[in-house]
């Protein structure tokens, strides 16, 4: 089966910067979020990939090239950019209605189309009025709509999460996580925030200095460094005591509150070991896990050297 | 259930044949002429001014081609043709409503698309540079042709209606043509020449101001530098331009500044600044697809 992208020694310099050096890459999933710090070559990935810049290398999206196919690859993909890209003057069903005839729709199609994209989005009430006084929460919908009118099958989400209040953040990442059952489209999620990753996607791309530094699953991006010996427990009581027995049967313990502690094994043992020190020690297990990280501690690890770099230019290149 | 999970039970991927990439710029080009139908002031209200000119020129050149005139006219002891003069004089007003249309269409409409971000709009879908500027302009130049256009191309029809005979007729059609040609440089002058004043820069407001003060002021300027110089420089004055082709084409000889323009001078200022505007247009178009999608990087 085809990856919904596939990316091979893509490269992309704009004069002596290099935006993304020779990447080799699979990307596959339902919701992918692409990550990686400012100037890691996220924006320039996404162009290559919308066929819009010239490359070195291949990159593929749903099985076509991109750098020859990058009108037909536009046709079927959905973009929801950043910032405010709606047309002033227009009700949202005016604006969905153009977002589709301009991808290709017939005009009654088009409007068909742009009804059901906004009632999907949440604005069936409010999509005869004009864009320019609707409020932020209002206008990424509007965005996303837009992104969905054509009927894409992949669909970049470009920070949606953006200038939200709590309430309409939960709301958008709810629209985000059902889309690919409600629409069966995969999605492309560019973020920097790291609980709406954890929360909405199952796949990750880290990005760094033009480099894709890991492709896979969030389990296995949480879990790349964890292992089965690595555990935590939760005690009803005394998470000193069990840490101090365990320390004498050979395993290496933090604790982290009084209930609470991790614990490393010793190579040969098995989770079994905790219960029988806790049994021994008259201490009661509450709880027992594999230690997994999270997304964020995930991020900032597999990006390793999270310094400030030096300014590359890449951000404000063309 | 909600309004939304109504909706998916009847909703299906789209199957259907998608327009061709290269018809594109006809979904822009109709997206410009709807956008400015929307109320009064942009279009409407100045397509009506259009009209009332049309319509005074059209009872002007009526009466004009009465026994009265005609009587007048031999008296003169001259071919005055008043009725022929008509048709060109109205260039004058057509150029005034032109010019209005041209501000509040045309030469904002770049700089908006730069300041709202519409261009990532645009480009992050099968749309070309290309297909923007074609649409774009397209789309200006149906608005602006229904005034700088119709209006002559209406009197030229009213003039052979008023012949007296078939053989009039038949020597009256080129005027028709004249009328045409007219109205295509007055279309292009107020439809492109904005529109690359409006691609100049990245603020609606400033992007206005700046076509408004050129074919204003510079155009008295290049008025002012004719008189002491040559009446070639004149035709950096585009409505002057239009006027004395206007004029000259209908040979109607008046003692007007504008008529000292020579014609060729006036047509090669006339498209030289359309070409320009272009070009502008383009390279600000190109620009922004590099740019807009995905970021600034």
């Amino acid at each position: 089966m085809t990856a919904v992208i596939e990316l091979d020694r893509l490269a992309k310099r704009y004069g002596a910067i290099t935006a993304l050096d020779d990447v080799t890459a699979a990307v596959d999933g339902n919701i992918i979020g692409l990550l990686g710090p400012n100037g890691a070559g996220k924006s320039t990935l996404l162009k290559a990939l919308l066929g819009l810049v010239p490359y070195d290398g291949r990159a593929r999206v749903l099985g076509l090239d991109a750098a020859t196919r990058g009108a037909e690859i536009r046709d079927r993909v959905g973009y929801m950019p950043e910032h405010d890209a709606l047309l002033a003057g227009m009700s949202a069903v005016e604006l969905c209605t153009y977002a589709g005839e301009l991808s290709g729709l017939p005009r009654t199609e088009a409007l068909q189309r742009a009804h059901a994209a906004l009632y999907y989005a949440g604005l069936e009430e409010k999509r005869y009025q004009p864009i320019d006084g609707y409020s932020t929460g209002m206008k990424q919908r509007v965005k996303l709509a837009q992104a969905l009118v054509h009927d894409p099958e992949l669909l970049f989400l470009d920070e949606p999460t953006n200038g939200l209040d709590p309430r309409s953040r939960e709301d958008m990442l709810d629209l985000i996580v059902e889309l690919p059952a409600r629409r069966g489209c995969a999605i492309v999620l560019s973020t920097h925030l790291l609980p709406d990753v954890e929360r909405v996607c199952d796949h990750a791309v880290i990005m760094h200095r033009g480099g894709v530094r890991f492709v896979g699953t969030i389990d296995e991006l949480r879990g790349a460094r964890g292992r089965d010996s690595e555990l935590f427990v939760e005690v009803k009581a005394d998470a000193a005591g069990l840490a101090d027995a365990l320390t004498a049967a050979g395993a290496s313990c933090r604790v982290t509150s009084p209930v609470a502690l991790q614990v490393d094994l010793p190579a040969s043992a098995t989770t079994l070991l905790v219960f029988q020190v806790a049994r021994a020690a008259g201490l009661q297990v509450r709880e027992l896990g594999v230690r997994r990280e999270s997304v964020e501690a995930a991020f900032l690890r597999v990006i390793g050297d999270a310094a400030p770099e030096p300014v590359r230019g890449v951000g404000g290149a063309p | 259930m909600t309004a939304g999970q109504i909706h998916d039970l009847g909703y299906q991927r789209y199957v259907g044949s998608r327009r061709g990439v290269g018809t594109r710029w006809s979904v822009i080009m109709r997206h410009q002429i709807a956008s400015a139908w929307r109320g009064w002031w942009r279009f409407k209200l100045w397509l009506i001014a259009a009209a009332l000119a049309t319509a005074a020129a059209a009872a002007l050149l009526y009466l004009a081609s009465g026994s009265l005139f005609r009587f007048l006219g031999g008296l003169s002891g001259q071919q005055i043709r008043f009725a022929d003069g008509v048709l060109p004089l109205s260039t004058w007003l057509y150029c005034k409503v032109g010019f209005i249309v041209s501000l509040t269409t045309a030469a904002t409409l770049v700089a908006g698309d730069v300041q709202s971000g519409a261009f990532t709009f645009y480009f992050a879908r099968s749309v070309r540079p290309r297909d923007y500027v074609i649409g774009t302009l397209a789309g200006l130049c149906v608005l602006i042709a229904m005034i700088m256009l119709a209006g002559p191309v209406l009197l030229a029809g009213l003039r052979l209606g008023l012949s007296d005979n078939l053989d009039q007729v038949i020597a009256l059609l080129p005027i028709v043509a004249k009328a045409l040609a007219i109205g295509a440089l007055g279309t292009l002058v107020y439809a492109a020449v904005p529109l690359g004043f409006s691609a100049l820069i990245a603020n609606r407001r400033n992007a206005m101001a700046l076509w408004a003060t050129y074919h204003v002021v510079v155009g008295w300027m290049a008025q002012g530098v004719a008189f002491v110089t040559t009446p070639e420089v004149g035709a950096l004055d585009l409505s002057a331009a239009l006027n004395a082709v206007s004029l000259n084409l209908f040979d109607v000889h008046l003692r007007m500044t504008d008529q000292s323009i020579p014609t060729s001078a006036a047509v090669i200022s006339i498209l030289g600044h359309a070409a320009a505007a272009i070009a502008v247009v383009s390279w600000r178009v190109r620009d922004a697809q590099r740019t807009g999608v995905g970021g600034s990087s």
